[in-house]
């Protein structure tokens, strides 16, 4: 146990100190860790909903463009701090789901496309709502992270720290979930739902409230990147990119696990960015697609249960002394 | 007034037969393999721009095209149901991930081989505009409508009336059961992915001559399809056949009497009301809820 706190204590000062201290200099590499944790945020988020609530979800780009517009225009119009506003364009984005309840009724495959279908609707009204959202048109100067303490977090480094914390927070969450009797109920609602059911436990209610965690946390992540990019516009906040990249970082790391999508998210985001990007300027998720195709096909667990499989291997050849 | 709703109930109509055959080939892979092909929709898109190649570099119609578009989107649905088939495990949840990854897949090379430009069709002969009384409508657009309807015919009479057409429905309502008299289900799920695949390359080539393509249409041609299962309930093509005129007559009237922009809201709109209201869907059949 001690061992695994100072094993978190020397990740959470890397994390916080090393990574801006080696990187700060290079903004461009900088810009790419802040989207890539931005991106694991929303990966965890659709990780808890399938682990935990065992619902996949092709939509989270509405609950991520809810809270970036909720956010900007709660600060514009309605003049509220920052941080608050952060929180406020989660609850909004958890307020969007519960339109998408209705849906909570239908089977497994059907739910997954609803929500898509859900997704499809919010970018509509993005769109076509101007008086609130200025349509296609889209909002600039969406005022910056403010300086608190001396210390100006409308930086790279400023909005690194805010968006590690952020993940940080939901991974606590998370976890803390997971060892709850909520999450007892929901793991086992996993094996069968019907016996669940039958010793009590609500289970639309688990559910439900998953898929309100999911989506609060997801807003949370629009709300953040709002302040921190400053333009909107309904095509880049309810972009299918911010399903897509959250799913295949997710099936990538494991998304049975916690750190799995953050790690996925990191990697995933990365080599799209800085390699394949530089190889193929469009069409370049191709690469992605069939990434998110083999893992289905080769490792449905991710790339931790890989490991998780090779090491025991490993282990046993070394005490074993040869081969 | 009365003009404006005809027209508009006609033109619905006609939108609605090829939202049929999306629909048609969605539903039947999944009544056979409980999969849903997150990628179908991408797949009458692939289809629709090797109408446009056609149009663009040989100067053949995209009525021609079809052959060349049957073959290629056989293929690709050849291969999908090839990876669907090696899942062993979760294959209900894993199946949509996965044709999902083919979805990104083939929108990202349709971007890479044919660009993110708008493309239509350049014949005039397909835009002609062909008269009945009040109704006016495209050359292509009847063309389409009457194809569509002569495949809807002949995919009723090979679900009804031939051996591997009822082999189809046998797995469909229980694939044990059918096993157990003989039919290989594996055998009937390819066939029944190929049959999908014919259906989306006419229906590409539909879309190409009476409307406009570009790379993104993919995933709101499932979601329609998708919209279209959840209005009919997924029990039987009449339904479905319905589910398709009501989502082409949706949209053409909220394009007729308010904006075209609004055109897909409308039928979300319909959507989300079955799903208030009808959550088993208008033709509903009892497995699609949960409990």
């Amino acid at each position: 146990m001690a061992a695994r706190i100072a094993a978190s204590f020397a990740f959470a000062v890397a994390a916080y100190a090393l990574v801006p201290f080696a990187f700060s200099g290079n903004l461009y590499l900088m810009s790419m860790i802040v989207a890539a944790l931005t991106i694991g945020g929303i990966a965890l988020a659709w990780a808890l909903l399938g682990n935990l609530g065992g619902l996949v979800s092709f939509g989270h780009a509405a609950f991520f463009g809810v809270g970036s517009y909720a956010s900007a225009l709660l600060v514009m119009k309605a003049g509220w701090p920052i941080g608050i506003s952060l929180l406020a364009g989660g609850a909004c984005a958890a307020l969007a789901a519960v339109l998408m309840l209705p849906a909570l009724r239908l089977r497994g495959p059907y739910f997954a496309l609803a929500v898509l279908a859900y997704a499809h609707i919010f970018r509509i009204v993005a769109t076509e709502w101007k008086g609130l959202t200025n349509g296609a048109g889209g909002i600039g100067n969406i005022p910056r992270f403010p300086v608190v303490l001396g210390y100006d977090f409308s930086s790279k480094t400023g909005a690194y720290w805010i968006v590690l914390s952020l993940v940080l927070a939901f991974a606590l969450i998370y976890a803390g979930i997971r060892r709850s009797h909520l999450g007892l109920a929901l793991r086992a609602m996993h094996d069968s739902e019907d016996a669940t059911r039958a010793v009590g436990v609500n289970s639309t209610l688990a559910k439900a409230s998953m898929l309100f965690l999911s989506a609060f946390m997801t807003g949370m992540m629009g709300a953040f990147n709002a302040h921190y990019i400053n333009f909107l516009e309904p095509d880049y906040a309810f972009s299918g990119l911010w399903t897509m990249l959250p799913i295949v970082a997710a099936i990538f790391g494991g998304y049975r696990t916690i750190t799995g999508p953050l790690i996925g998210a990191v990697v995933v985001y990365l080599l799209d960015q800085l390699v394949f990007k530089a190889m193929m300027p469009i069409g370049h998720q191709i690469v992605l697609g069939a990434l998110l195709g083999a893992m289905i096909l080769f490792a449905p667990q991710g790339l931790q249960s890989i490991f998780a499989r090779r090491l025991p291997r490993l282990r046993m050849t070394s005490a074993s002394g040869d081969a | 007034m009365t003009e404006l709703v005809l027209q508009a109930l006609w033109s619905g109509i006609l939108t609605g037969s090829s939202y049929a055959l999306i629909a048609l080939g969605l539903a039947l892979v999944f009544g056979t393999m409980n999969v849903i092909n997150l990628a179908h929709g991408e797949l009458v898109l692939l289809a629709a721009y090797v109408a446009y190649t056609c149009e663009s570099a040989w100067g053949a119609s995209p009525l021609l095209a079809i052959p060349a578009a049957i073959v290629i989107v056989c293929i690709a649905t050849a291969l999908t149901y090839g990876l669907v088939g090696r899942i062993r495990r979760d294959r209900e949840l894993n199946s949509l991930l996965l044709t999902y990854g083919i979805g990104i897949m083939l929108t990202n090379g349709i971007l890479l081989i044919w660009k993110a430009d708008i493309r239509s069709t350049k014949s005039a002969w397909l835009q002609d505009a062909i008269v009945f009384g009040p109704l006016y409508s495209m050359r292509s657009e009847l063309l389409f409508f009457a194809v569509s309807a002569a495949l809807i015919a002949g995919l009723w009479w090979w679900l009804t009336r031939t051996w591997a057409g009822r082999a189809v429905r046998a797995v469909a309502s229980n694939r044990d059961a059918a096993q157990l008299m003989g039919i290989d289900p594996h055998r009937v799920e390819f066939v029944s992915f190929l049959v999908a695949g014919l259906l989306a390359a006419f229906a590409g080539a539909a879309i190409f001559s009476v409307g406009v393509i570009q790379p993104g249409l993919g995933i709101s041609l499932t979601i329609k399809a998708f919209i279209i299962t959840v209005l009919a309930g997924m029990g039987s093509v009449p339904g479905l056949l319905v589910g398709a005129l009501l989502l082409g007559l949706t949209e053409s009237l909220t394009t007729t009497f308010f904006s075209s922009a609004l055109q897909e809201l409308a039928g979300m709109v319909l959507f989300l009301v079955v799903l208030f209201v009808l959550p088993n869907g208008l033709f509903g059949t009892r497995w699609r809820r949960a409990h």
